[in-house]
C-alpha cells in the first residue's frame, strides 16, 4: 500500500487542521494507529484467521484418524501463525522507520493482539469439538510458531518469513508421525509433538515467541526495498 | 525484476555478439538469477536430510520400500519450498507494481509468466534429483539385489513442475502478501490430509504423488522383490501432473486478456483443455486400480501381464538340504542357515524329505475398507521331489528383526514345521509320530523344557509366519496346533534321541513311510 493511498482521507474534505488535531491527540492517536494496521494489512489478517478458525471447526466435524486428529489443528495453527508474521511487513521501510516513535509499541501490540486472536478463535472453534490438546496446545503451538516467525522477519523479512513456520510444519507433523512410528521425535524444540502439559515444551514455545516478540520490537522486520501488498 | 534493457534494448556486449543468444534463453537466463527457489532450495534439502534420508536409512536396503519412502518423503520437503516460492515469484510483477510498466516489454505476459515457472521449475527439479541421488547411491551401497527403481523417482521430479505451476496460478490471481504461505500450506493440507479419504485399493485419491504404495499396505518388503516392480499408479500419478501443470501454467498464464494475441490465448485454452482432460484421465484410471496379489496397485488400462510373472532368483545355503532366500534377502542367509541346519542335518535323506527349503513370495488380499490380508503365495510342500516353502517374518510386515532373533524365530517355528511335514505331525497325528518329530527337534537342539512343557505349538503360532498366514488361505501346517506332550511321549522322545545319529536316520529311512500312515505304535520306536 503506498503512501497517497492511506494519506488520501486526510487530504480529503474533511482534513482537519493542525489545531484540530492539537485538540484531539486522541483521535489523532487512533487514526494513525489504523492507518498503521491498514498499512500492514491486519484488518485481511484477521479475516484470514477467523477463516482458519471456522475451517478448523468444520473440519472438526468430520471424522479423522489419529493421524489427522493431531495434525489437523497444526496445519491450521500454522496458517495463522504464517499471516500474523506477514503483518509485520512494512511497506514503507526506511522513512517510517525514521518518522514514526511509536512504531516498536505498534509492531509489539500488533503481533501480540493478532495472536491472541488466533488463539481466541481457535479456542472457540474447539469448543464443543474434539479438538486434540484443547486449548493449551492451541496456545503453545501458535505462540511457537509466531515466534519462529518474527525472528524469520527480524532475519530475512516479513515477506519471506513464511518459509521458517512452514518448514517447522513439516518439521511437526513428522514428529507427530513419529509417535507410532519411533523413533520417536521427543526434543521439547519441536512443542507440536509433545503433551499439552509438557513444561519443556511450553517453555520453549514461550521463549521462541518472546525472542521473536523482541526483535521484531526492536529491529523490526527486515526491510526490503519496492516490495508491495 | 525484468529490465526492459535485459531484453535485447541497447548494445549488445562483445560475448553477445560472439555467440548469439535467443531473447528467450536470455530471459530464462534471468530468471534463473533472480528466482526465490535457489534460496528455498537448502531448506527443502535440509528437511528432506532430517526426515526422509533419515528415516530412509533406517529402513532395510530393498529397492522398493527406498524408492517408495523416497518418492512420498521428497515430494512433502519439497511442497512448501516450490509451491511457495513460486507463489512468491507469481506476484512479483503486482508486489512491485510494475504490471503495467512490463505490458510495453517485447515479451508477452505469457513469456514472461512461463519464463517464471520454468526458471523455479529447474530449481526444484535440480533440488529433487540431489535428493534422489543421495538416496539412490545410499541405497545402492547396501542392496544386495535389484537396482534403481525409476519410477517413484519419475513421480517426484514431475511433481515439482505441478507444484511451481500451482504457486505461479495463485500467486498471479491473488498477488497478495498472505498467498505465499497460505498457498504453501494449502498444498501441504491437500497432500497430506487427503490421504485420510484413500479406503481400499480402489480410491481415485491414490493419484496423489505423496501415495507410492498401496496406502494400506505401505512399502512392504516383500514387494517387487518375488514379482517385478509395477509401474501402473506411477504412470497415472505422472500422466497426472504432467496435465496438470500444463493445464494451470496454460490457464494462469495465457488465458487473460492480458496475456498476450488473441492467437495465443486460444492455444491457451487448448493446451489447459488438453491438460485437464490428462488430468482427468489419470484420476479416472487410479480409481480403477486395485491391490494386485502381488502387493501393489495393478491398473487394468496400464498393466503390462508380463510383470505378473515371478522373478526366480534364488542364493543358497550349503546346508544338508539348501535354503534358498531371494538374494534380496541374502544378508539373513547365514541366520537361516544355522537356524534350520540342525534340523535339515536330521532329515537329510530321509524319503519324503524336502529337497530345498525356498523362501516363497507373500500374497496380498484387500479385505473390507482398509484391511489386506497378506499370506504365504502357493502351498507349504509342492512337487517332487518335495520342495518346503517359507516366508521370512519380516515378510508379513512385522518389525525387522536382529539376525539374533530371527535365528530365534526361524529355530522355533520353520524348524518344526519342516520336521512335522516329515513326520507328518499335526492335530490327528499319531503318538508315534509325536515322539519322532519331538525327539528329531530335540536331537536338532530345541531345548527339553520346552518340548516337555508343550510351549514349542506356542510359540510357532507366534513366531511363524506360515503359521499367521495359513489360516487365511484355508490350508493346514503340519505340526500346527499341537498341544502339550503327554509323558509317555515325550519319555518315547527322549529314548529315540539318544539312538546315535546314524541309527535314527536308518531307522527313519526303514520306516518313514509306516510311522506317516500311522502304523506304527509308541512301543515300537527304538
Amino acid at each position: 500500500m503506498s503512501v497517497g493511498r492511506l494519506a488520501g482521507p486526510l487530504r480529503a474534505g474533511t482534513q482537519p487542521s493542525g489545531a484540530r488535531l492539537r485538540s484531539r491527540p486522541a483521535t489523532v492517536g487512533a487514526r494513525l494507529a489504523w492507518l498503521y494496521l491498514v498499512s500492514r494489512r491486519v484488518p485481511a489478517a484477521a479475516a484470514v484467521i477467523a477463516g482458519c478458525a471456522a475451517g478448523l471447526r468444520i473440519a472438526l466435524i468430520a471424522p479423522w484418524d489419529a493421524y489427522g486428529a493431531l495434525q489437523l489443528p497444526l496445519v491450521f495453527e500454522t496458517v495463522a501463525a504464517t499471516v500474523v508474521v506477514a503483518c509485520s511487513a512494512s511497506p514503507f521501510g526506511e522513512p517510517e522507520r525514521v518518522a514514526g516513535r511509536h512504531l516498536p509499541w505498534l509492531r509489539v501490540v500488533t503481533a501480540m493482539a493478532l495472536s491472541a486472536a488466533a488463539v481466541g478463535a481457535f479456542a472457540a472453534a474447539g469448543a464443543g469439538a474434539h479438538l486434540s490438546g484443547g486449548t493449551l496446545d492451541v496456545l503453545r503451538n501458535v505462540l511457537g510458531i509466531v515466534g519462529l516467525g518474527l525472528i524469520c522477519a527480524a532475519a530475512v523479512g516479513a515477506s519471506v518469513a513464511w518459509a521458517g513456520p512452514t518448514s517447522y510444519l513439516v518439521v511437526g507433523v513428522y514428529a507427530l508421525y513419529t509417535q507410532w512410528h519411533g523413533p520417536a521425535l521427543t526434543t521439547p524444540w519441536i512443542w507440536p509433538a509433545r503433551p499439552p502439559h509438557d513444561i519443556g515444551a511450553a517453555l520453549c514455545a514461550g521463549l521462541v515467541f518472546v525472542a521473536g516478540t523482541v526483535l521484531v520490537t526492536i529491529r523490526g522486520a527486515r526491510d526490503r526495498s519496492g516490495q508491495h501488498g | 525484476m525484468i529490465a526492459p534493457q535485459s531484453l535485447g534494448a541497447g548494445r549488445p556486449s562483445p560475448s553477445a555478439r560472439r555467440w548469439p543468444v535467443p531473447t528467450a534463453a536470455r530471459l530464462m537466463r534471468l530468471e534463473l538469477r533472480h528466482n526465490a527457489m535457489p534460496w528455498l532450495l537448502p531448506l527443502a534439502v535440509a528437511l528432506f536430510g532430517v526426515i526422509t534420508y533419515r528415516k530412509m536409512l533406517a529402513m532395510p536396503p530393498f529397492w522398493y520400500v527406498r524408492a517408495a519412502s523416497t518418492q512420498s518423503g521428497v515430494v512433502l520437503d519439497f511442497i512448501m519450498p516450490v509451491a511457495g516460492a513460486a507463489a512468491w515469484m507469481g506476484s512479483r510483477e503486482a508486489r512491485r507494481r510494475v504490471a503495467d510498466l512490463l505490458e510495453t516489454v517485447a515479451r508477452p505476459r505469457f513469456a514472461r509468466l512461463l519464463a517464471i515457472w520454468a526458471a523455479t521449475s529447474c530449481w526444484a527439479v535440480a533440488g529433487c534429483l540431489l535428493c534422489l541421488a543421495a538416496a539412490y547411491w545410499a541405497t545402492s551401497q547396501r542392496a544386495s539385489w535389484g537396482g534403481p527403481l525409476w519410477w517413484p523417482a519419475a513421480v517426484a521430479v514431475a511433481s515439482m513442475p505441478a507444484f511451481a505451476a500451482l504457486g505461479l496460478g495463485a500467486g498471479v490471481l491473488v498477488p497478495s502478501r498472505f498467498t505465499a504461505p497460505v498457498v504453501t500450506i494449502a498444498a501441504f493440507f491437500v497432500m497430506v490430509l487427503t490421504t485420510e479419504l484413500i479406503v481400499g485399493s480402489q480410491s481415485y485419491w491414490q493419484i496423489s504423488p505423496i501415495v507410492s504404495a498401496p496406502w494400506d499396505v505401505g512399502p512392504d518388503l516383500g514387494v517387487a522383490t518375488f514379482y517385478p516392480y509395477l509401474p501402473d499408479l506411477s504412470i497415472a500419478q505422472v500422466m497426472f501432473l504432467a496435465g496438470l501443470t500444463v493445464a494451470v501454467v496454460a490457464a494462469a498464464a495465457g488465458l487473460p486478456r492480458v496475456s498476450g494475441p488473441r492467437r495465443l490465448r486460444i492455444a491457451a485454452a487448448v493446451a489447459a483443455t488438453a491438460g485437464l482432460l490428462t488430468a482427468g484421465t489419470a484420476v479416472g484410471l487410479a480409481g480403477t486400480g486395485t491391490l494386485g496379489a502381488h502387493g501393489m496397485i495393478a491398473i487394468p488400462a496400464l498393466h503390462d501381464a508380463a510383470d505378473d510373472r515371478p522373478l526366480q532368483f534364488t542364493v543358497c545355503s550349503r546346508t544338508a538340504i539348501p535354503v534358498c532366500l531371494n538374494p534380496a534377502y541374502a544378508a539373513d542367509l547365514p541366520a537361516a542357515a544355522s537356524a534350520l541346519g540342525p534340523v535339515l542335518s536330521e532329515v537329510a535323506g530321509v524319503p519324503g524329505a524336502p529337497v530345498r527349503i525356498i523362501q516363497s513370495g507373500t500374497t496380498y488380499l484387500q479385505g473390507s475398507r482398509n484391511q489386506v490380508a497378506i499370506s504365504l503365495a502357493g502351498p507349504v510342500v509342492s512337487g517332487t521331489p518335495p520342495v518346503y516353502h517359507f516366508l521370512l517374518p519380516d515378510q508379513l510386515g512385522g518389525l525387522q528383526l536382529s539376525p539374533v532373533q530371527l535365528r530365534a524365530v526361524l529355530r522355533s517355528g520353520t524348524g518344526p514345521s519342516i520336521i512335522a511335514s516329515v513326520v507328518g505331525d499335526g492335530p490327528g497325528a499319531s503318538a508315534a509320530q509325536r515322539a519322532v518329530a519331538a525327539a528329531l527337534l530335540l536331537a536338532a537342539g530345541a531345548p527339553d523344557k520346552v518340548l516337555a512343557a508343550g510351549t514349542v505349538s506356542g510359540v510357532q503360532a507366534q513366531g511363524t509366519p506360515v503359521d499367521r498366514s495359513v489360516p487365511s488361505r484355508g490350508r493346514r501346517v503340519p505340526g500346527a496346533g499341537r498341544g502339550s506332550i503327554p509323558a509317555p511321549v515325550f519319555a518315547a522322545a527322549l529314548r529315540f534321541k539318544a539312538l546315535p545319529a546314524s541309527a535314527r536316520h536308518a531307522w527313519l529311512v526303514r520306516n518313514l513311510a509306516a510311522l506317516r500312515a500311522g502304523r506304527i505304535a509308541l512301543a515300537q520306536l527304538p
